[in-house]
C-alpha cells in the first residue's frame, strides 16, 4: 500500500523550512481560517476530528483543551519537543523539516484555547532543531503571523522557545512545567493537573509536536475529512520511527490502522541481512515487546495495547533473531536507571536494583531466582512509582522475561550471555 | 477571610465509618480513628510531596494504589490500609529503602528514635533480597558547624528541603544531582548559616541530619526527659531537656501550637551548654578581705543580718530568667520584710511597661492583614522563632511589613484604611515609637491595631507582671507615690547593699560602666546565682543557686502566657532558691510557711487572680484594657 501522508506530504519540497516555500505548499491558510472561526468552534472541531495526542498516552486533543477551567486567564500552551524516549525521532524530523508547520499548529492551538504566550520546550540536545525553530520563529513573527494584533484580527499570540538541559524525565508534562520555571526537572503531584494549574500556577496545555503539526491540516480539511483517515478510534495517520534490524531504517507516516507487517517488511524493507524477525518493540524503550505473531496488529493506539504493548511515541524498534533479549532489557533498564529524577522511592532504588540484577545476568553470575526477583521488583515499582517513568521501566524487561525466560536461564545456565556480542555496545 | 470549611465527607476506612471536614488527607482521617499508616515524606506543617510512597493504600474505584499523604478524602470513599496488597508493597517500599542505606544502627545517634528503624519493625521484610554493593556517600558532612549530614543514611524525604524553603523560606538546603546519586546539601558546599538548622535534625527520619552537639552523647533510651520552656529568648518556645546521667543531652522542640508551632531556633536549642553545671559549690562569705566557705544556714544567717543593718537602704535586681514563684518571693522580701522599694530586673533603662503590650497573642498574627515588625530584623534577633510564624502567615497572605525603627511613617502609609486586623511587633527598645505607630495606625484604619512587645529573658514579662519594677505593684497597680529607684539610678543613690539573684548566664547581671565603679565600695553585696562569674569578685556573700534548668515554676512569655519548667538536672546540693529567699525573710521575723512551689504557685495566683490561666494553658489577661 503507498503511503498517503499529511504531515510529510509535502516534505520532498525544497526549503520547505523557509516561510516562502511554505506557504507556497498552502501553509498559514489553516491559521487564517482558523482565525475566523470562533475559538470554542475551533475546540470542537479538534474533538469531532478524533485527533489523540501523538506524545505517548494518545489521550484526545479537543477533550484535553475543554478542561480548561472557564474565565482564568493568562493560560498556556505548551509545545512538547523533548523527544528524549530511546527510539523515536519523529519530532525531530518534524521540526527540522518544516518548522512552520509545527508554529502554525501551535498558533491554531493557542488561538482554541485562548492563551496569548506559548512555548516550545525543546529537548536540549536538538540543537540544529532549535536554530530551525528559532528561525521560524523569527521569519513568523516578521511576517505577522506573531505578535500583537495578527493579521490584524485582534488576536495577541506569541511563542517562547526554551532548550531543555539533557533530563529524560523533562518529556513528562508536568516535570516539563517544573523545568520550565527554571525548578529542577522533577513531575509534580496530579492533581492539580496542568489544565487546572500548570505553568506559573496557570491553566496549561501540553501538546507533543505531531500533535499540533495535525491540526493545520484538519483546520483546512475539516474534522471529517480527518476522521475518515485511520481507525474509528484512532484518526489520522502516525508517523513511526523505525530502527533496529531493518533495511531501511528511518521516519514513515502511515495511515492509522496500517498492518504492522506492512510497516517493517514493505517500507522498512524487512529485517536486515535476510535474517529472521525476533521481537520488535511498537512505542519506543519503555513499551512492552511483541512477537511475530503479532505482525497483523494495525499500528493504532487500541490495537496495539490489546496486543499487549502500547503505541506510545511511535518508536518501532525491530529486533532480528541474533538479538540477545537480556541485553537488550539490559540496555533499556540503564537508560531508565540512569534517567529516574530521584524523587521517588521506588523508582530510584528499583531501577538502580534491576541495573544491578541485568548486569549479574550479563556477566554470567546470576542465579535462576534472579528472573523472579526482577519480577516482584518490578511488580513493586510498576503502579506505585510518583510519574510513568517508574512504571515504565519496568514494562520492558518483565514483557521479555515473560516472553523469553529461556534466555535468562541460559544466561543461568551457560554463566554468560550465549549471544555473540556486537563489536561496540551503544550508549545509552 | 476565608470562610471556615464544615463541609463534612463521610467515608470507611478498614470498614470503619469516619466523618471529617471536607478537605482532609486520608491520613489524617485514618489517625482521626486511631489507623496508624506509615509514612516517611509526610509532615504536618508541610505541603504533601507524596515522594517516599510509604503510605499507599487501596481506594476503592482506583487502579492503583493512592498516596494517602496527598490524596483527599471524598464522600463515600472506601479506603483498605491492611490489604495484602498494601503489606506486601509496604515491604517492597522498605526493602527499596534499604538497599542503599547502610543500616548502622548500631552507631547512629538516632537509633531507638528512628522511624525508618521502627516502621522497619512494624512493617518492613525480615531480610533484604538485595546482594550487592550499596551506593556509596559522604559520610559525616559538616554542613554548619551545628549539623552533620550522613549522605548514605539519607532517604530523600526532602522534609529538610521543604523546612528550609516552605518553614523558614530560607531556601539553604537543597536536592542535588539526580536518580540514586540524588543527595541533599547547601549551594556550593558553603556552610549553612541558618538560625533554624537544629529543626532538620528533629524532622529528619533518619539519622541523616545530626546534631555535632549531641552527637554520640546518648542513645535515646537512656535520656530522662523533663518537660520545659526554652530559657533563650521571650518566645517561650516548649522545650523537652533531654539529661543523661544528670547532664542535659540536648534540648528538643515539645510541640506549642500556640507558641512555637513545633520549632526551636538554634539560638536556644543550642544554648544548653551555658547550664552545664561544673562544680559541687558551697556558699561563700568574704569576712576581712578573706574568703571562706561556709554552710547554707551560715551563708543566709549572716545575709539576714547584713541586710538588716542596711536598714531600707537595700536594692534588689532578680534576672528575667527567675520563676514567677522566686520574684513573688523576692518581690515580698523587699517590699514586706526590708522595706524597699528599689526593685528591678531591666538592664539598664526601658520605657514603662503596661499590659497592652502584649495585646497581640503569637498565634493571632496568622490572622491579622498586616504585621508591622518595627524595627525589622532587630525583633527577629530577639526572638527568632517568631521568623517562622511571621513567614508562615506571609504565606498564608498576611502583609508582613519589615520597617526600621525610625520609618514607621512607611508603615503608615502602605496600611490601608480598610484593614481589619493590624498587629505592630517591637522589641522593648522601639516601645515607644510601636505606640506612636499603633495610635496613628488606630486613627486611620477600620479594625484594630494590636502590639506585641517582644521583651527581655525567658521571664522578662513575668518580671513586670510581678512588679520587679521600682515603679509597679504587681499587675501592673500604682504605687501610691511610692516608686524606688530603678537600676540605672542605684550606683547614685546612697544605697547600703545590693541583693542580686540569678538563674541564667543567659540573662545574667553585666554591672555597666558606672555599676562598676560603684560595686566595689558599696557596703554589701548579696550574689545569689547559678553560675560563677565576675561579679564573684566584688561580692560579699556568693550563695549557690539553682539554674534555669534546674529548677520548678512558672515563666511568662511576651505574650503573657505563663508556662511550667520543671527541674530536668538535680542539684539537691544546692539549697531551692525559694527557700533561701523563704529562710532569710522569716530570720527577719516573717512568718512564711512554703512547703513547696506549687503553695508559692497558689499563693500567688490568690494575690493576683489573672494568673489563674496558667492552670488553663491559658494567656494572663489585665482586665482587656485595649
Amino acid at each position: 500500500m503507498p503511503l498517503k501522508p499529511v504531515l510529510t506530504k509535502d516534505f520532498a519540497m525544497e526549503n520547505l523550512e523557509q516561510l516562502a516555500v511554505y506557504e507556497r505548499a498552502g501553509g498559514y491558510t489553516g491559521f487564517k481560517k482558523a482565525l475566523e472561526m470562533q475559538p470554542d468552534q475551533l475546540v470542537e472541531m479538534v474533538k469531532a476530528s478524533g485527533l489523540r495526542g501523538r506524545g505517548g498516552a494518545g489521550f484526545p486533543t479537543g477533550n484535553k483543551w475543554s478542561f480548561l477551567p472557564k474565565g482564568v486567564y493568562p493560560r498556556y500552551l505548551v509545545c512538547n519537543a523533548d523527544e528524549s524516549e530511546p527510539g523515536t525521532f519523529k519530532d525531530r524530523y518534524l521540526i527540522e523539516k518544516s518548522p512552520h508547520q509545527v508554529l502554525e499548529g501551535i498558533l491554531i492551538g493557542s488561538y482554541a484555547i485562548g492563551c496569548n504566550l506559548a512555548f516550545i520546550y525543546i529537548r536540549g540536545e536538538y540543537l540544529p532543531q532549535h536554530e530551525a525553530l528559532e528561525t521560524a520563529i523569527d521569519e513568523a513573527r516578521q511576517a505577522g503571523y506573531l505578535g500583537k494584533n495578527v493579521l490584524g484580527k485582534g488576536y495577541d499570540i506569541d511563542i517562547i522557545l526554551h532548550r531543555g538541559a539533557g533530563a529524560y524525565i523533562c518529556g513528562e508534562e508536568t516535570a516539563l512545567l517544573t523545568s520550565l520555571e527554571g525548578y529542577r526537572g522533577e513531575p509534580r503531584l496530579k492533581p492539580p493537573f496542568p489544565a487546572i494549574k500548570g505553568l506559573y500556577g496557570k491553566p496549561t496545555v501540553v501538546n507533543n509536536v505531531e500533535t499540533v503539526a495535525n491540526l493545520p491540516h484538519i483546520v483546512n480539511n475539516g474534522a471529517q475529512w480527518f476522521k475518515a483517515i485511520g481507525t474509528p478510534t484512532g484518526a489520522g495517520t502516525r508517523v513511526w520511527c523505525m530502527s533496529g534490524h531493518v533495511n531501511r531504517p528511518g521516519n514513515y507516516e502511515v495511515e492509522n490502522g496500517t498492518p504492522i507487517r506492512e510497516l517493517i517488511e514493505e517500507h522498512g524493507g524487512g529485517v536486515w541481512k535476510n535474517r529472521k524477525l525476533k521481537a520488535f518493540q511498537p512505542g519506543g524503550a519503555s513499551m512492552m515487546v511483541l512477537l511475530p505473531e503479532h505482525l497483523d496488529v494495525g499500528l493504532d493506539f487500541d490495537a496495539i495495547a490489546k496486543a499487549g504493548s502500547l503505541a506510545g511515541a511511535g518508536g518501532m524498534m525491530v529486533m532480528d533473531e541474533t538479538t540477545c533479549m537480556v541485553d537488550a532489557a539490559r540496555r533499556f533498564v540503564k537508560f531508565f536507571h540512569h534517567e529516574s529524577c530521584g524523587k521517588c522511592t521506588p523508582c530510584r532504588e528499583g531501577t538502580f536494583w534491576m541495573a544491578n540484577l541485568f548486569d549479574r545476568f550479563e556477566g554470567g553470575e546470576a542465579r535462576e531466582a534472579d528472573i523472579d526477583l526482577l519480577l516482584e521488583i518490578g511488580y513493586n515499582i510498576d503502579g506505585r512509582s510518583f510519574c510513568p517513568l517508574g512504571d515504565a521501566s519496568t514494562w520492558f524487561p518483565r514483557s521479555v522475561i515473560k516472553f523469553f525466560r529461556d534466555e535468562f536461564l541460559e544466561h543461568v545456565s551457560e554463566k554468560g550471555c550465549p549471544f555473540k556480542k556486537p563489536a561496540v555496545e551503544a550508549v545509552a | 477571610m476565608a470562610a471556615v470549611q464544615t463541609e463534612q465527607v463521610n467515608l470507611t476506612i478498614n470498614g470503619q465509618s469516619v466523618t471529617v471536614p471536607k478537605g482532609t488527607l486520608i491520613l489524617d482521617a485514618a489517625k482521626a480513628i486511631g489507623i496508624d499508616i506509615p509514612i516517611f515524606c509526610s509532615h504536618p506543617k508541610m505541603a504533601p510531596v507524596a515522594v517516599c510512597r510509604m503510605c499507599l493504600v487501596e481506594v476503592e474505584k482506583m487502579p492503583k494504589l493512592q498516596p494517602a499523604c496527598a490524596v483527599y478524602v471524598a464522600e463515600g470513599m472506601a479506603v483498605r490500609t491492611m490489604t495484602d496488597q498494601v503489606n506486601k508493597y509496604q515491604k517492597g517500599v522498605l526493602e527499596f529503602l534499604l538497599i542503599n542505606h547502610p543500616l548502622d544502627c548500631p552507631i547512629c545517634d538516632k537509633g531507638g528514635e528512628c522511624p525508618l528503624q521502627d516502621q522497619t519493625y512494624q512493617y518492613g521484610p525480615g531480610a533484604s533480597r538485595y546482594d550487592f554493593e550499596k551506593a556509596h556517600f559522604d559520610k559525616a558532612v559538616p554542613l554548619s558547624d551545628k549539623i552533620v549530614l550522613d549522605r548514605e543514611r539519607c532517604i530523600l524525604c526532602w522534609r529538610c528541603t521543604r523546612f528550609s524553603e516552605e518553614i523558614s523560606g530560607e531556601r539553604e538546603l537543597a536536592l542535588i544531582q539526580r536518580g540514586v546519586h540524588t543527595i541533599i546539601g547547601t549551594f556550593n558546599d558553603e556552610p549553612a548559616t541558618s538560625n533554624y538548622q537544629g529543626n532538620w535534625t528533629e524532622i529528619c527520619p533518619v539519622g541523616a541530619l545530626t546534631s555535632r552537639q549531641y552527637r554520640f552523647i546518648s542513645r535515646p533510651w537512656d535520656l530522662d526527659r523533663t518537660a520545659s520552656v526554652c530559657p533563650g529568648c521571650s518566645m517561650g518556645c516548649n522545650i523537652q531537656i533531654d539529661a543523661r546521667h544528670n547532664k542535659i543531652g540536648r534540648f528538643q522542640s515539645r510541640e506549642n501550637v500556640a507558641v512555637d508551632d513545633s520549632w526551636l531556633c538554634d539560638r536556644g536549642r543550642f544554648s544548653f551548654p551555658n547550664f552545664q553545671r561544673k562544680d559541687q559549690e558551697r556558699p561563700m562569705i568574704r569576712r576581712n578581705g578573706a574568703v571562706e566557705e561556709v554552710s547554707f544556714d551560715e551563708a543566709i544567717a549572716f545575709t539576714a543580718d547584713a541586710l538588716k543593718q542596711a536598714g531600707g537602704q537595700v536594692a534588689g535586681w532578680a534576672s528575667p530568667a527567675d520563676t514567677n514563684e522566686e520574684m513573688f518571693l523576692f518581690r515580698r522580701l523587699f517590699r514586706e520584710v526590708l522595706k524597699s522599694p528599689h526593685l528591678d530586673h531591666r538592664e539598664g533603662s526601658v520605657p514603662d511597661t503596661d499590659p497592652d503590650d502584649m495585646t497581640l497573642p503569637i498565634a493571632d498574627i496568622e490572622r491579622l492583614d498586616h504585621a508591622i515588625v518595627l524595627g525589622g530584623q532587630d525583633v527577629i534577633d530577639a526572638a527568632p522563632v517568631l521568623h517562622l510564624r511571621l513567614f508562615k502567615s506571609q504565606r498564608k497572605g498576611v502583609n508582613v511589613l519589615k520597617v526600621a525603627a525610625g520609618d514607621g511613617k512607611q508603615a503608615l502609609d502602605i496600611v490601608p484604611a480598610e484593614a481589619l486586623a493590624v498587629g505592630v511587633l517591637a522589641t522593648e527598645a522601639n516601645k515607644k515609637a510601636a505606640m506612636d505607630l499603633q495610635d496613628k495606625l488606630q486613627q486611620k484604619v477600620k479594625g484594630s491595631v494590636r502590639r506585641l512587645i517582644v521583651t527581655t529573658g525567658p521571664n522578662g514579662r513575668g518580671a513586670k507582671d510581678l512588679g520587679i519594677l521600682p515603679h509597679f505593684a504587681p499587675g501592673y497597680a500604682s504605687l501610691n507615690g511610692q516608686p524606688g529607684k530603678g537600676r540605672v539610678d542605684w550606683p547614685g543613690a546612697a544605697l547600703k547593699a545590693l541583693y542580686v539573684h540569678e538563674s541564667s548566664p543567659l540573662n545574667a547581671f553585666s554591672p555597666s560602666d558606672a555599676e562598676s565603679m560603684w560595686l566595689p565600695k558599696l557596703p554589701l553585696l548579696v550574689f545569689h546565682r547559678f553560675k560563677p562569674s565576675p561579679v564573684d569578685a566584688m561580692a560579699h556573700v556568693i550563695i549557690p543557686g539553682h539554674a534555669f534548668t534546674e529548677k520548678t515554676g512558672t515563666v511568662t512569655n511576651m505574650e503573657g502566657r505563663p508556662q511550667r519548667i520543671l527541674d530536668a538536672i538535680d542539684a539537691a546540693w544546692i539549697r531551692e532558691d525559694w527557700r533561701v529567699f523563704m529562710a532569710i525573710a522569716n530570720k527577719l521575723g516573717a512568718d512564711w510557711r512554703y512547703d513547696s512551689v506549687s503553695d508559692i504557685t497558689a499563693d500567688l495566683v490568690g494575690a493576683l487572680p489573672a494568673y489563674a490561666a496558667l492552670n488553663h494553658g491559658e494567656r494572663v489577661r489585665w482586665g482587656e484594657r485595649s
